[in-house]
């Protein structure tokens, strides 16, 4: 028996001992590879698993301490992130650095150079690495083999020529016939030979190169960037784009801080705000019909359904939870389906004929159903359970007092269930005010409002909007404008979930 | 004779009154439930596999569907299958274990700070994760240049993913629960000479395991259900999807011509789920209320 104790106390270090390790290594490889924010979080890690189970074996942290970890990590750090983006002008355009996005404008604006003839180029692959480069004769009597990454110069004695000079043999590369060249197409495309700083050679054709040059040249004094052809000179502005004096903008741009912009824009922008105040409108009005509708129906089906002579009550709750079993990513495309106008169950069944995805009202109806098919088991649930859990003597005292069934439902029953789930609806209120799956499936948003570049739409809540605008947008994604409302949803559904709990007193009574 | 003649006709009355409303009710109610299922259901068997002329009952039924589904080699319904398996179980089991651990410190132990965790995890989990979806593709995407196993493409930082959100509303019901487990068990087996291991692996976990059946069966379908993430991390190449994605996909936009193998997939992995469902159906009320009573 102490062996076994001695065993098993040992064995903890060992496990805590030689995940620190496993973590330090991975730290180490990943700065090796310059992933700094990762190597670091993979030290801190090592660290705090070290000192919390090895040296200051402090108890509720152990228990803590893994869940936290991946918290921080897979939640809190993207959601700093996006903090971070809110204020920056991140989008479609404005992706790179400052030093890419100029690099970019230079690789543009590559124009042919007058003086050098075109020069023609066999493909061949290196024998032994397999890369794909290009022999050619630059000038003439000298060659090479190149491709963007790598220059070699080729010994004549290498070389087996034709009598025109082309290369028909190299020793150390296959090389191809034209046939064989061509499946290589795409590839040549992409190849670009630098003979000097500013002179690239580059495949315009399956067996012809030409020299190019860019027409725009950068400069570090001044931080301008300079057309050589026509004197033109464009420096950056606060939007992180190259802008000359009339006001001429280079793309693409590149990412800046633009402090609370993206925020501003929110309240002063007439394109972002319009949509703005009815998706935030339908936000609330749709959490709090989900939220009352389906409490409604759970508390009823839950009054009705506890009742001892009825035997089948069994059957029903089981069929009732049913909806909760069901992935609903898979229930709600279901329900679409048949949502259909005219062509749809829904309709062909009723013999109507409803406009229910096309309309703004029903849509809202529709999104409103399924979301009511999607919460009431869980009411229901939450409710049988709260009432069962009402002792019967309190409602046996309360009939010999010759309280009416109605009062006993008011004064005793409504109360104690209220005590036990009222923290369950303020979650569930939360829920419904981010409930991005249900809306998104069953109508995309839609109908789109016609004012609103096509972002926005009827049966959009303001996270289905956000997304839309952050990864859908037809106009170009624009992250740093989604980012901004993002948080402003999260303070929003965190402000009302704080409050709803203070105000249900949970948080004073977490003991 | 007479008096048996009374209580029958008692009887009769009573069930008029008591208990035939309830079945008008609940039959509605039922027809409701089961709507868009009995609907999946004929779709899956409708060999026309056409949404706008489906019935009830299909005119032509047969398993034309299923075969459709089973022999498209671009939609590998069998290793999406195997996918979602290998993710919910692996991810619930993390979620479950990362929770109870939290669960049982903050039920148990008196520290600095406790309030505001529990206060700071459930407003957390409020921030929309799926406006995280580019940082996360972005950390994985990394991680993956690094150490391929934990890249795009793989189940490992999915399962990581899904672990992290373990603290939550999760923590809380376990709490919930653990909190009436008295107290006097814990000090009794403290003054007997047992850890605080021994007392969260001997004591709490066995009586514990209805809740733990409920929150994890809670965990596989919430992670069954979700395609955003997804669908960033393991990317839209055909064998890394999971059902939901798949599916997702395969149907968006395209209900006209795809509803019939749709319906038939969404059948098959709806039914192995439900069945779990209604077989651990009596943890369900116990489990989730006696979670919420002392929350």
């Amino acid at each position: 028996m102490r062996i076994r104790e001695f065993v098993a106390h040992k064995s903890k270090f060992i496990l805590s001992y030689s995940f620190v390790l496993l973590l330090l290594i991975m730290g180490a490889r990943l700065l090796q590879d310059r992933s700094w924010f990762l190597g670091i979080f993979a030290f801190i890690s090592a660290i705090l698993i070290f000192y919390v189970y090895c040296i200051a074996r402090k108890v509720p942290l152990k228990y803590l301490l893994p869940g936290v970890l991946l918290l921080i990590f897979f939640q809190i750090y993207p959601a700093v992130y996006s903090g971070y983006v809110a204020f920056t002008n991140d989008s479609n355009g404005h992706q790179l650095s400052k030093t890419q996005a100029v690099n970019a404008i230079i690789d543009d604006s590559l124009i042919p150079v007058d003086g050098i003839e075109p020069i023609s180029y066999v493909v061949a692959k290196v024998e032994a690495t397999k890369s794909l480069v290009v022999i050619f004769q630059y000038p003439a009597g000298t060659y090479w083999a190149g491709n963007s990454q790598l220059l070699r110069r080729l010994k004549l004695s290498q070389l087996e020529r034709e009598p025109d000079g082309r290369v028909k043999q190299a020793s150390g590369y296959v090389v191809f016939n034209s046939e064989q060249s061509a499946a290589y197409a795409n590839e040549l495309q992409n190849i670009r030979i630098k003979i000097d700083d500013s002179t690239s050679l580059q495949p315009v054709d399956i067996d012809l190169m030409e020299a190019f040059q860019p027409s725009f040249k950068y400069s570090e004094i001044g931080d301008i960037l300079t057309d050589l052809n026509s004197g033109q000179v464009y420096s950056p502005n606060d939007n992180g784009q190259m802008v000359s004096a009339s006001g001429e903008v280079l793309y693409p741009g590149w990412k800046v801080n633009v402090g609370w912009r993206n925020f501003s824009s929110i309240i002063s922008d007439e394109e972002v705000k319009r949509p703005l105040l009815a998706v935030l409108l339908w936000t609330f009005v749709n959490a709090f019909l989900v939220v009352v509708l389906s409490f409604l129906m759970g508390l009823s089906l839950a009054l009705v359904f506890n009742f001892q002579h009825l035997r089948s009550r069994r059957f029903y709750r089981t069929i009732f939870i049913m909806p909760m079993a069901i992935p609903s990513v898979l229930s709600v495309l279901v329900w679409a389906g048949l949502f259909g106008t005219e062509t749809g169950v829904i309709d062909r069944l009723f013999h109507i004929s409803t406009p229910w995805l096309t309309d703004n009202l029903w849509a809202r109806v529709a999104v409103l159903i399924v979301e009511l098919w999607l919460a009431f088991p869980y009411m229901f649930l939450i409710c049988t359970g709260a009432i069962q859990a009402i002792p019967n003597e309190i409602l046996e005292a309360a009939e010999i007092d010759g309280a009416s069934p109605l009062k006993s439902f008011r004064l005793i029953k409504l109360p104690l269930v209220m005590r036990t789930i009222a923290p369950l609806l303020v979650s569930s209120g939360a829920m419904a005010l981010n409930n991005f799956g249900a809306i998104y499936l069953l109508t995309g948003g839609g109908p789109v409002f016609s004012n609103s570049n096509g972002n926005a739409g009827a049966t959009d809540i303001l996270i289905s909007y956000t997304y839309k605008l952050a990864f859908n947008s037809q106009e170009g994604n624009n992250y740093g404008l989604a980012s901004a409302l993002s948080i402003l949803n999260f303070i929003l559904v965190g402000a009302i979930s704080v409050y709803g709990l203070r105000k249900m007193k949970t948080m004073e009574g977490v003991n | 004779m007479s008096q048996q003649k009374f209580i029958d006709s008692k009887r009769v009355k009573f069930w008029i009154k008591k208990i035939l409303w309830r079945h008008i009710i609940g039959a509605f109610v039922v027809s409701f439930s089961l709507f868009p299922l009995v609907w999946m259901a004929s779709a899956a068997f409708d060999v026309t596999g056409q949404l706008s002329t489906q019935q009830l009952i299909p005119l032509h039924h047969g398993l034309d569907n299923f075969v459709q589904l089973f022999s498209n080699k671009e939609k590998p319904f069998l290793t999406w299958a195997r996918n979602s398996l290998i993710i919910a179980f692996s991810a619930a089991a993390l979620q479950t274990a990362i929770g109870a651990l939290a669960a049982y410190s903050l039920s148990r132990h008196r520290f600095k700070g406790r309030k505001l965790t529990l206060t700071t995890i459930i407003i957390v989990q409020m921030f929309p994760q799926l406006l995280a979806a580019t940082t996360l593709f972005l950390i994985v995407n990394s991680l993956g240049n690094t150490f391929p196993l934990l890249g795009l493409g793989h189940q490992l930082p999915l399962i990581l993913l899904f672990g992290g959100t373990a603290l939550g509303v999760n923590t809380w019901m376990l709490k919930g629960f653990f909190d009436t487990i008295p107290s006097e068990i814990d000090e009794a087996a403290t003054i007997d000479g047992a850890s605080h291991l021994m007392i969260f692996t001997k004591i709490i976990i066995p009586l514990a395991v209805p809740v733990f059946v409920v929150i994890s069966l809670l965990s596989v379908i919430g992670i069954l259900n979700e395609y955003l993430i997804t669908s960033v991390i393991l990317g839209l190449d055909g064998k890394n999807m999971t059902v939901a994605v798949g599916l997702q996909q395969f149907i968006y936009g395209q209900y006209g011509k795809n509803w019939g193998p749709f319906a038939a997939g969404a059948l098959l992995a709806t039914v192995p789920v439900l069945t779990l469902f209604i077989f651990l159906q009596k943890y369900l009320v116990s489990g989730l209320v006696s979670g919420s009573t002392k929350g």
